[in-house]
């Protein structure tokens, strides 16, 4: 078993640029989080929030709603203010000219220009920066392609979602937030619009999105970080993600159903049947197997995996809650 | 900066219902006005009926030009998230404002020069050439308290309250400060608030220069310090135009 840790993935994702103290992206920190708290009236959206951003990761900010993932990514913005902690883009305070000119972001609520055509709005906020990307290539990114045409009020959701990241990426930030991208998007539209992405990553650009799609976060980003109630949960990639939950599960067929007394086997934390497939979360699989073997001899079929994200993700924010 | 003021532009250009309220109203009401009041000897601020109406209904439009190029268009497009959008981008929340006071500056040009066409065309208005853009760019330049008022409307208003007050704002202006009737005819008291608004203090510029008289510099100090003070507002309120709205 190949052993992640949190640690290993900081390490590899910090090789970019050694021991050099970098305040404006090309270097090593995009994003610095440091002991955010956030309250709206009682409630605490965002707890003592720590966090490190470097130059060239992708990175999945997972977590239910109510998390405080937009919450976090309006003060990375300059939306809003932090009630306490500090926070620096690219050395810079959220919202000044300096992170302005670095960070495209493509919001929930962003609204575009009504009464304007696609091409139109994009050519105007394309030269409001120094150095855009060319027009065109922000249309095929975006997948704008034979739309320039079209009144903004006219475009379908998907249509009006890939012209917000045009925006948002038009102007060549090397910094891009993106909140909830995929939210109201189906299966297939999800799919090409993260295509689409890997035109902007593949030029070794900063990216941070928000999501509670966890396939998407498992697939899009190189680095997770989950939130839940304002709490920074869990941190590393998708791989460490499972493994710091530390649990595996153990698949198998029986004949006769019923799970009764499987909870009770040795390194076995639960135990629940779909029919006839029984599913059991395991602290130590090794010995979880042995005690099967012996409790059950019509259990066959039996396959021992990894914990699913989907499972690791409720097994950590479960922890929250309780 | 001068990219996103030329779109401002051609979306107002493009609202046709827009266009047709702000030039046609002015229009249509200068023509009713100057065919039921056109024998009438001279009016009270000495200057013949088609002459004095069309300087009226000029300020007239280009107040409603501004006024609804600026509030209502401001609270739709903070309630949709695109004053949000737009300052992520490097532009600054002071030259957002500073376009916004600009393009809804030049919405009063349109109801001035088509006021003007038809007087000359349909009433035969004769004025000395130099009077024409001396008129038009002083009625303009005096709409400057309306603009900083839309940005206060758009401020805290939401899309169809801002419409609302807007309107309320617009013909309160217009009837109090004399642009459809003289204020001469209105009871005293209201003739003293007349004389406190800027509606009424735009037309006096307009009438001085169609008599062919230099304005007087109080109308003038008079408009100022109500964009001073609208513009003091603006500037207080329009911090709420990039907020969330949830």
């Amino acid at each position: 078993m190949t052993h992640h840790t949190s640690d290993s993935t900081a390490d590899a994702s910090r090789s970019g640029a050694p021991g050099l103290l970098v305040s404006d992206g090309d270097g090593s920190c995009a994003v610095r989080v440091d002991g955010v708290t956030r309250r709206f009236g009682a409630v605490l959206a965002v707890d003592n929030l720590s966090l490190t951003v470097r130059s060239g990761e992708t990175l999945a900010l997972l977590g239910p709603n109510g998390a405080g993932k937009t919450t976090t990514i309006s003060m990375l913005l300059g939306l809003s203010a932090p009630d306490a902690g500090t926070i620096e883009v690219f050395g810079a305070a959220p919202g000044s000219a300096a992170a302005h000119a670095g960070v495209g972001a493509m919001l929930q609520d962003g609204g575009m220009m009504p009464g304007v055509r696609v091409g139109e709005l994009l050519a105007m906020v394309r030269s409001l920066y120094s150095a855009p990307l060319p027009l065109d290539e922000a249309i095929d990114i975006a997948q704008l392609g034979g739309l320039e045409k079209r009144r903004v009020d006219r475009l379908s959701g998907g249509q009006s979602q890939r012209l917000r990241l045009a925006m948002a990426l038009v102007g060549d930030p090397k910094l891009l937030i993106l909140d909830e991208p995929t939210a109201a998007m189906d299966v297939e539209t999800r799919r090409s619009f993260w295509h689409a992405m890997e035109g902007f990553t593949a030029r070794g650009r900063t990216i941070l999105f928000s999501t509670h799609y966890l396939e998407e976060a498992d697939v899009a980003a190189d680095r997770i970080v989950m939130m839940a109630r304002g709490r920074l949960v869990a941190d590393g990639t998708p791989a460490a993600i499972k493994d710091s939950v530390g649990l595996r599960v153990i698949r198998f067929s029986v004949v006769q159903p019923g799970v009764a007394g499987l909870e009770a086997l040795p390194g076995v934390v639960s135990a629940n049947a779909h029919g006839n497939r029984v599913e059991l979360r395991c602290r130590d699989t090794d010995i979880a197997l042995r005690a099967l073997l012996a409790a059950r001899a019509d259990a066959h079929d039996i396959e021992v995996a990894g914990i699913g994200l989907e499972d690791a993700f409720i097994t950590i924010t479960d922890g929250i809650a309780a | 900066m001068r990219s996103y003021l030329a779109l401002e532009l051609r979306r107002s250009l493009r609202d046709r219902r827009y266009l047709l309220l702000v030039v046609g109203w002015p229009v249509a009401a200068y023509l009713l006005f100057s065919t039921v009041f056109g024998s009438a000897a001279d009016r009270a601020e000495g200057l013949p009926p088609a002459i004095g109406i069309m300087v009226a209904m000029a300020a007239f439009g280009a107040m409603g030009g501004v006024l609804m190029a600026s509030g209502p268009r401001l609270a739709i497009d903070r309630q949709i998230g695109w004053l949000r959008q737009l300052s992520l981008t490097p532009m600054s929340p002071a030259r957002i404002l500073a376009v916004r006071l600009i393009s809804a500056m030049a919405l009063s040009l349109p109801a001035i020069v088509l006021t003007f066409i038809t007087a000359a065309v349909v009433k035969n208005v004769t004025l000395p050439l130099w009077e024409w853009p001396v008129l038009a760019l002083l009625i303009s330049a005096g709409c400057l308290p309306f603009a900083a008022m839309g940005i206060v409307v758009g401020s805290v208003a939401d899309g169809d309250g801002a419409q609302g007050l807007t309107m309320v704002l617009y013909l309160v202006l217009a009837a109090l400060g004399g642009l459809w009737m003289p204020v001469q005819i209105l009871p005293s008291a209201m003739q003293t608030i007349a004389k406190t608004l800027p509606s009424y203090h735009l037309a006096q510029l307009g009438w001085y220069v169609a008599r062919g008289a230099a304005p007087a510099i109080g109308d003038g100090l008079i408009l100022l310090a109500w964009f001073a003070g609208a513009a003091l507002v603006a500037v207080a309120v329009s911090r709420r135009l990039t907020l969330r709205t949830a």
